[in-house]
């Protein structure tokens, strides 16, 4: 079955819903459901490869990315995505600016307790840190490093805000940045000897006596192989990182030979004598290294960017060439990227993926092109309380596997309501309300006054979804206002004034806007 | 009007095939599973489904049962908390050996009328102090598996209806981890908050979506009827002003507001099997206080007792019947104060069970004592898996019979704690 055929079945449905990220190829024998005869996802979207492209490798298109992409073209503007500090992000940064807590080290947070000018334990760096992700990726040009990032922060999760990582998840989040399009095997090092990951998975509290299994077990089970390990492989990868622990004074990393566990290990395929306990960090580390370039882990990765960008059920045969690429580049990301967005499965993809809550807000605000508030904070407030009350507040998934990334995790009606609700309000100006946005709604999105009711729908829709309704949802809409598609539109119309936002909040409700 | 939104012989299968997925070990984190065929109703009772609504309320931050449900036999419970122990004078209800907090007060006509029950020296099969994973495993309890679903959805799988409106998270949209899985729930923040923004007769948003749907591909059209017919059933629900019965009176906190919703759902026989409900800030390091109102300690159960007390009032007698009501917390508290007059992360824990059919009144499960030698690393030792008891509760009141594919592995617990239907 092609991709978007199996969309329509129970089976894609449910086959998707193996963890996150985890290539659970099941077959459950789960009768497909007679789909009336709906169209192929593919069709609710633009065929246009450029927009495809932008859906799938940002937080949405806006105006100014769909003009620099088609100015470019794909291979440029990949090319300059995957080279992020390369590119100026103005509007990100006077944002960012009001968030200075947001980009702390650990030594600083303390430094500032110590001054009296922070609260010990306090929360404040973690909800700037929130602010921070949602407006990179509402704003940030860097849009690629952004999405990567967010996948990272899911595949390496570290709640946040969450008490414990209080003075850490903020530098953890940095190291994330630096690493997101980089080799995975640097990445898992430093996220091992990171003390937000020690402390979110108890590896600091784990000892010589009494090993704590919790971050070894999730390496396996999350962060490389999967499935395929045994409970002896969790209890060695468990003793063997006896030791990595965080300072109580510093809150910095420190390794503690006094408390390593030495003696032979076996996990899965690396063996380690692991007679000293000094050389026991080099020993994780080299497990770490094994592990990061371990083939099931390069199908884990790939399998979980394919989710991210190609489809909830990706096609076997893209996973392999990926998995080659991850292996014959020692785990470097960027050319898995290259290869993954010049994939033959990857152009056939779409409609094959829909948009999670927080990808839908991102998209929505991106799409409209409004910009940030002039001063001040509050409307990301605003904004990352509506990503919470969809259940997607960025960073903030509690359990160790992220949040999930394949649209039946999402198909909540509580959920839908937030978002249809989110799309009027915010498309209104009503809340937030002070996002900078055109004096005229009507204007600002398809310029003159269309001559009717038909043409003003059309316009809207392929101004926010990049295609035209079909003739029913046409006429479905025009009903809304009492009207035809034929009516001729007057400029002092509700539909053309206080209505307006209306089509648009509608518009972006339609499976076309909930497609990516 | 009761056509389920999948009342149709392929959801039937569908459910069995999530089933079989279950058993497959997948897991997702939350929601609804997706293709479902829109008829765009539904509230919608399974006529299979004759259990008990099962009410879950998650005390979230480690409940102290130690402060809740007082072993005021036990010396050592005494000695180890000179500041905070509750004197056997203050107690009330209880029995021979226990006694409740002063702050249960509002529930106390529930266990001497015999329909509230406790259950001590409860948790989890290993001890694990940390707020997050202890959570986590107690929702998704499998420890030693790689099941990543929640129990409860698991619960669904084996006797649910397909209906979204089955399981409800209330008093959120977030995904509920207990509830995470392939069966169809709905996390619904308030009844009368579930509005459509700008939706009215002159402007038929709603409707107009439905239109907009028609044609779209399976899972989203799904989703969509599921909402746009939900929210035209709650709307009915909102149309009658809601009057708690029997003069229940609810606190305006969010346990008590998300309570009453539920009782709503209940009333209005809408097809709902099971209910979550968080109750949170039981993480009381500090300054728990003695029992007394302005103490943290006795407040917060005064507080979670006076909502579930007019929850119990509210249903009366003959809904009561058909509810069993379950808290649960990832862990209990240590049995010793620390210096700052509140308890550290500890390991067994009090759980309570209220319902028409909970043999009440009493404090069920083996107590292991308290002296050092008794202890868990400091903490009550654990004597019952609270899946056992929950267990039992799913065989007796909500026709489980085969617990294996909710709690893997666990036997039910035998105590006796609820007559079988």
């Amino acid at each position: 079955m092609s991709i978007s055929e199996q969309t329509l079945t129970r089976r894609g449905v449910m086959g998707g819903m193996a963890a996150a990220g985890a290539a659970a190829a099941l077959a459950t024998g789960a009768p497909a459901v007679a789909a009336a005869a709906a169209p192929a996802p593919a069709a609710f979207l633009p065929a246009d490869p450029l927009l495809h492209l932008l859906r799938r490798a940002t937080f949405g298109p806006g105006p100014s990315s769909i003009a620099e992409i088609r100015r470019l073209g794909a291979k440029a503007w990949l090319d300059r995505q995957l080279d992020p500090s390369s590119i100026a992000d103005p509007v990100a940064d006077g944002v960012l600016a009001r968030l200075p807590l947001a980009r702390l080290g650990i030594d600083e947070i303390r430094a500032r307790v110590a001054a009296g000018t922070l609260k010990q334990y306090g929360w404040e760096p973690m909800w700037q840190l929130g602010y921070a992700a949602l407006t990179r990726a509402l704003w940030s040009e860097r849009q690629l490093l952004e999405v990567m990032t967010d996948l990272w922060s899911n595949h390496l999760n570290v709640t946040c805000p969450s008490g414990d990582v209080w003075d850490s998840r903020t530098d953890y989040d940095t190291m994330i940045r630096k690493h997101a399009l980089g080799k995975f095997s640097d990445l898992l090092k430093a996220s091992a000897r990171h003390p937000a990951m020690l402390t979110y998975l108890d590896n600091r509290y784990s000892t010589r006596a009494a090993p704590n299994e919790n971050y070894g077990r999730e390496l396996l089970e999350l962060h490389t192989v999967g499935q395929g390990h045994t409970e002896a492989d969790v209890k060695n990868a468990a003793r063997l990182f006896t030791g990595l622990t965080v300072d109580r004074a510093t809150g910095r990393y420190r390794y503690d030979a006094a408390e390593h566990a030495t003696g032979a290990i076996r996990v899965l395929d690396f063996q380690h004598a692991n007679t000293t306990a000094t050389g026991g960090e080099a020993a994780a580390l080299a497990l770490l290294d094994h592990l990061a370039l371990h083939p099931l882990t390069a199908r884990r990765i790939v399998t979980r960017l394919c989710v991210r960008f190609v489809a909830d059920e990706p096609p076997a045969s893209l996973i392999t060439t990926l998995v080659k690429v991850y292996l014959d580049n020692r785990s470097a990301i960027a050319p898995v990227l290259r290869a993954l967005f010049g994939s033959a499965e990857f152009a056939a993809s779409i409609g094959a993926k829909t948009r999670t809550p927080y990808e839908d807000l991102a998209a929505t605000v991106r799409i409209l092109g409004y910009g940030p508030a002039t001063s001040g904070t509050k409307f990301l407030e605003s904004l990352y309380g509506m990503a919470r009350d969809a259940g997607q507040a960025p960073l903030a998934w509690g359990p160790p596997n992220g949040y999930p990334d394949v649209a039946a995790a999402w198909a909540s009606p509580s959920g839908l309501l937030v978002r249809w609700n989110f799309h009027l309000s915010i498309a209104a100006g009503w809340w937030p309300e002070t996002l900078v946005r055109p004096a005229s709604l009507l204007t600002g999105t398809v310029g003159a006054l269309p001559a009717t009711y038909g043409a003003l729908i059309e316009k809207t829709a392929v101004r926010l979804c990049g295609i035209a309704p079909t003739a029913k949802q046409i006429a479905a809409l025009a009903e809304f206002y009492g009207k035809t598609p034929a009516s001729p539109l007057k400029a002092n119309d509700p539909a053309a004034g206080w209505m307006y936002p209306y089509l648009m909040g509608m518009l972006l409700n339609s499976p076309s806007f909930a497609l990516r | 009007m009761t056509t389920s939104v999948c009342g149709c012989e392929d959801n039937r299968q569908a459910v069995l095939s999530r089933r079989r997925l279950l058993a497959a070990g997948a897991g997702v984190a939350a929601g609804v599973a997706g293709a479902t065929v829109d008829t765009g109703l539904a509230f919608a009772a399974d006529p299979a489904y004759a259990g008990d609504v099962l009410v879950l309320i998650s005390l979230r931050g480690g409940f102290d049962g130690l402060s809740a449900v007082v072993p005021a036999g036990d010396p050592a419970y005494y000695a180890a908390r000179p500041a905070i122990g509750v004197p056997k004078a203050q107690l009330i209800g209880g029995d021979a050996f226990f006694g409740l907090n002063p702050g249960l007060a509002p529930l106390l006509p529930y266990w001497t009328g015999g329909k509230l029950a406790a259950v001590h020296a409860v948790g989890q099969p290993a001890p694990n102090r940390s707020h997050f994973s202890a959570m986590e495993e107690l929702e998704r309890a499998a420890p030693g598996t790689s099941l990543r679903t929640g129990w409860l959805n698991r619960m669904l799988g084996t006797v649910g209806s397909g209906d979204p409106f089955q399981a409800v998270a209330m008093g959120t949209a977030m995904p509920a981890r207990v509830l995470g899985g392939p069966a169809p729930y709905v996390g619904v923040t308030a009844i009368d908050r579930m509005v459509l923004t700008g939706d009215q007769a002159d402007r038929p948003i709603a409707a107009t979506m439905t239109r907009l749907f028609e044609d779209a591909p399976t899972s989203l059209r799904g989703t969509a009827g599921q909402l746009t017919g939900g929210l035209r059933q709650v709307a009915k629900l909102r149309a009658q002003a809601y009057t708690p019965a029997n003069g229940a009176v609810y606190p305006g906190s969010d346990l008590g507001n998300a309570l009453r919703d539920v009782a709503r759902l209940i009333k209005t026989n809408s097809g709902l099997l099971s209910a979550t409900v968080d109750s949170g800030d039981w993480d009381m390091h500090e300054n728990l206080g003695v029992a007394a109102p302005g103490k943290r300690m006795y407040d917060q159960l005064k507080a979670f007792a006076t909502a579930l007390a007019a929850f119990a009032a509210d249903l009366g007698p003959d809904h009561l019947r058909r509810v069993t009501v379950i808290t649960i917390s990832e862990f209990g508290r240590r049995v010793a104060q620390n210096g700052s007059g509140g308890l550290d992360h500890g390991y067994g824990n009090a759980m309570f069970v209220l319902g028409g059919n909970v043999k009440g009144g009493k404090v069920y499960g083996r107590w292991p004592g308290l002296t050092e030698a008794q202890l868990r690393d400091g903490d009550l030792a654990v004597t019952t898996d609270y899946r056992a008891v929950i267990g039992e509760i799913l065989r007796s009141r909500c026709g489980v019979a085969d617990l294996n594919g909710v709690f893997p592995g666990v036997t039910a617990a035998g105590l006796g704690i609820v007559t079988a239907r």
